[in-house]
């Protein structure tokens, strides 16, 4: 048997098994850039939506709406500048 | 025989060899085309099968008030197009329902060209959805940056808007449309068979993200001028009117204002004149909110003094031709009372006596006659004749403010200079820009602090200006009325401008403000008008600056510290909304609640409550009964 494996044969089994490793490895290059692909889209869309949640937030709080819910809603009156407490 | 079918085979042979060498040679001379000749051609054919190249649209900056707080942001907004030829014709009226149109209009949009059109721009999300659900061949859906105003009217003048094509068209989003505007970028990739994208793409443009832009508005202090006005212009039946609030140290601008407002987010819905932003772009006859100024000019030039006595001519002037009134007669008046009383005559005196010039140089180095230096497109730089051209009538009326024009922002500025102690600082609205102008100084700090000092006069019980005095603060302000001028060239009989400029609190000026009331139909005087406004500004904007009330009367015994404010009991009152128990509210509170919730109360006793029944409030529903004890 070991008649059979001489040295030689260590540079094909090599040369394979280095194309073997290299179709592996472009592979591996190609899931991951899917994978990364589909993680910046994803990124995109967060962004998206924190852009939106953000506008959404300015425009719940803007003086002018927070202002009508406390006296209509709340029966709430400005303060006199003599309730208001400095700290 | 056999030498015959050696030759046929021979032959045969030969003639497969030919058509292998045939077939070898077209090869060779297809791959020699294909190769060479064609090379160029092919595999540019190739490289746009195999790349692929996106356009990617870099969003516009957003603008933000000197708190971070969002005015204008832009967010991706779905559009729906199609190519016209491919929409099948029995489904458009399935389509136009969806989109929310007539037929017959989706129809004239569809007819107007066989290729791409746009069904609808900027649609909300749900409405994109529904469109696409339909999955009608030829329409489809893009994205395209929308802009958004949160705060709506209360800053529409001032931010402007932007167009569909992402260009800024009025206001702050025109003016500084190339740094607020992104520049989009390229990105080339490489694509497999299935269309996926491979690893190594490159940018043949990097995108530009548009620049934020933060402004010293103070957005609160926005809603709270533009609120303001807006009660004011409508209790009076105003045609209009504008807001400046304005830091005097630093020159920021707080606050920019002017009613008829409109929705910047729906600024198609509106007139183009509505659309101007007043504050800046409209002039008036400041009136005698100039008086200031020339009562400062008079006390520079050193022949007057805050004593000094003029004779106010019992309410009638004569100067060549042109008689100058008085709306109260007075006859003598010292310079402090000119300014109280807001007597014509007595600063005409004052503005004939030191002459055109000392007058025309205060005015110019306060600020008036030129832009204000914001960079805001369409800013008008006011009217102020040159020296030259004040003959005595003209210097006596520019005196009490009028044959001069000035814009609210301008009078803002000029008063920040009597809040500085007679430095003018240039305005900005740029949080970054703010103390890049060296301020210059436009009087002593002796005689702004004496023109403040009657200015502070002017809004006491006896002055014109009582009603912008907030309880717990000092004002130094003057009212102004002025007749406004017709397009003929003299005044409009029964249209005035009704004018409160001024500052508080006088011992430490933080605030700056200017109310411009446009043809007040009630009452025509600043100090009925305008005044109120100031106030209600005023008493809403220092207390959420962190500027104390304080209290005069319990002055002299205490010392410094303990002046300043009194607690009031309903700071410190817990809220009644989220706590359980009643314990410790008074009556009307306990009146409340059962009237919030529908619940029957009993009442025992009065005072605050001790004790209740049931304990937990919470599980009590409509109708059931509450029964409170009081402490006494």
């Amino acid at each position: 048997m070991s008649t059979h494996l001489k040295p030689w044969l260590l540079i094909p089994a090599t040369a394979a098994a280095l194309a073997g490793g290299l179709i592996w490895l472009s592979h591996l290059r190609y899931e991951l850039s899917l994978e990364t692909q589909r993680v910046t889209t994803e990124k995109k869309n967060i962004e998206q939506e924190s852009n939106q949640l953000r506008l959404e937030i300015a425009s719940l709080t803007r003086p002018e709406r927070l202002r009508q819910y406390a006296r209509d809603s709340l029966n709430m009156a400005p303060p006199s500048p003599i309730q208001v407490i400095h700290q | 025989m056999i030498s015959k079918e050696h030759t046929f085979i021979r032959r045969r042979i030969e003639a497969v060899a030919g058509v292998l060498a045939l077939g070898i040679l077209m090869l060779g001379v297809r791959a020699v085309d294909l190769q060479w000749l064609q090379a160029d051609h092919l595999t540019n054919l190739a490289e746009k099968q195999r790349y692929r190249q996106f356009t990617t649209v870099a969003p516009r900056g957003p603008i933000l008030d000197q708190k971070g707080r969002i005015l204008a942001k832009s967010i991706e907004t779905p559009s729906l197009a199609a190519i016209a030829g491919e929409v099948p014709s029995d489904r458009i009226s399935e389509l136009a329902k969806a989109l929310g149109i007539s037929h017959k209009k989706l129809q004239h949009k569809l007819n107007k060209r066989k290729g791409f059109v746009w069904l609808a721009r900027q649609v909300p999300p749900t409405v994109a959805r529904k469109v696409m659900a339909l999955n009608v061949p030829g329409v489809r859906q893009e994205t395209e940056w929308q802009r958004y105003h949160p705060l709506g009217p209360e800053t529409g003048h001032l931010l402007g808007f932007v167009g569909i094509d992402g260009r800024g068209l009025e206001g702050i989003e025109r003016t500084w449309n190339t740094q607020l505007s992104g520049e989009s970028g390229l990105r080339q990739v490489r694509r497999d068979a299935r269309g996926h994208s491979l690893p190594d793409g490159h940018w043949v443009r990097e995108p530009a993200a548009g620049q934020a832009i933060t402004l010293t508005l103070d957005a609160s202090i926005q809603s709270i001028a533009y609120a303001a006005l807006a009660e004011g212009v409508r209790n009076q039946n105003a045609k209009g009117g504008s807001v400046v609030v304005m830091r005097p140290q630093d020159g920021a601008i707080l606050a920019m204002t002017s009613w008829p407002g409109y929705n910047p987010n729906s600024f198609r819905h509106y007139r183009p004149s509505d659309w101007r932003n007043r504050a800046i772009t409209d002039v008036f006859e400041p009136g005698s909110t100039l008086k200031p100024f020339t009562v400062a000019a008079a006390l520079e030039s050193g022949r007057w003094q805050p004593d000094t006595q003029v004779y106010c001519e019992k309410g009638a002037m004569r100067i060549a031709d042109y008689i100058i009134h008085d709306d109260h007669a007075e006859e003598w008046l010292d310079v402090t009372g000119v300014l109280v009383r807001s007597s014509n005559i007595g600063s005409a005196k004052m503005a004939l006596d030191i002459g055109a010039r000392p007058l025309h140089n205060m005015m110019e180095k306060a600020g008036f006659g030129k832009r204000s230096g914001t960079g805001l497109s369409g800013e008008s730089p006011g009217i102020v004749l040159p020296p030259e051209r004040w003959g005595p009538v003209e210097t006596a009326n520019i005196a009490f403010g009028q044959g001069i024009a000035v814009t609210p922002l301008q009078l803002a500025t000029a008063f920040s200079v009597l809040a500085n102690d007679g430095v003018h600082v240039t305005p900005s609205l740029f949080a970054d820009q703010l103390g890049q102008h060296a301020p210059t100084r436009v009087m002593s700090s002796t005689i702004a602090r004496q023109v403040t000092q009657m200015l502070e006069y002017a809004t006491s019980e006896d002055g014109t200006g009582s009603q912008a005095v907030p309880a717990g603060y000092h004002v130094a302000g003057k009212t102004g009325t002025a007749q406004k001028p017709n397009p003929r060239g003299g005044y409009s009989k029964g249209k005035y401008n009704a004018v409160f400029a001024g500052f508080a609190p006088v011992n430490d000026p933080q605030l700056v403000i200017i109310v411009l009331i446009d043809e007040p139909q009630k009452s025509i005087y600043g100090g009925q008008v305008a005044a109120p406004i100031f106030r209600q500004i005023a008493e809403s904007a220092l207390p959420y600056l962190g500027i104390p009330a304080r209290f005069d009367h319990l002055g002299d015994e205490q010392d410094l510290n303990n002046q300043t404010w009194r607690t009031m009991p309903i700071a410190a009152e817990k809220s009644i909304l989220d706590s359980e128990s009643l314990f410790g509210m008074s009556m009307r509170e306990v009146r409340h609640f059962s009237a919030q919730r529908g619940l029957r109360l009993h009442v025992h006793g009065s005072g605050w409550v001790i004790r209740q029944k049931p304990t937990a409030t919470s599980g009590l529903k409509h109708g059931e009964t509450l029964e409170v004890w009081l402490n006494e």
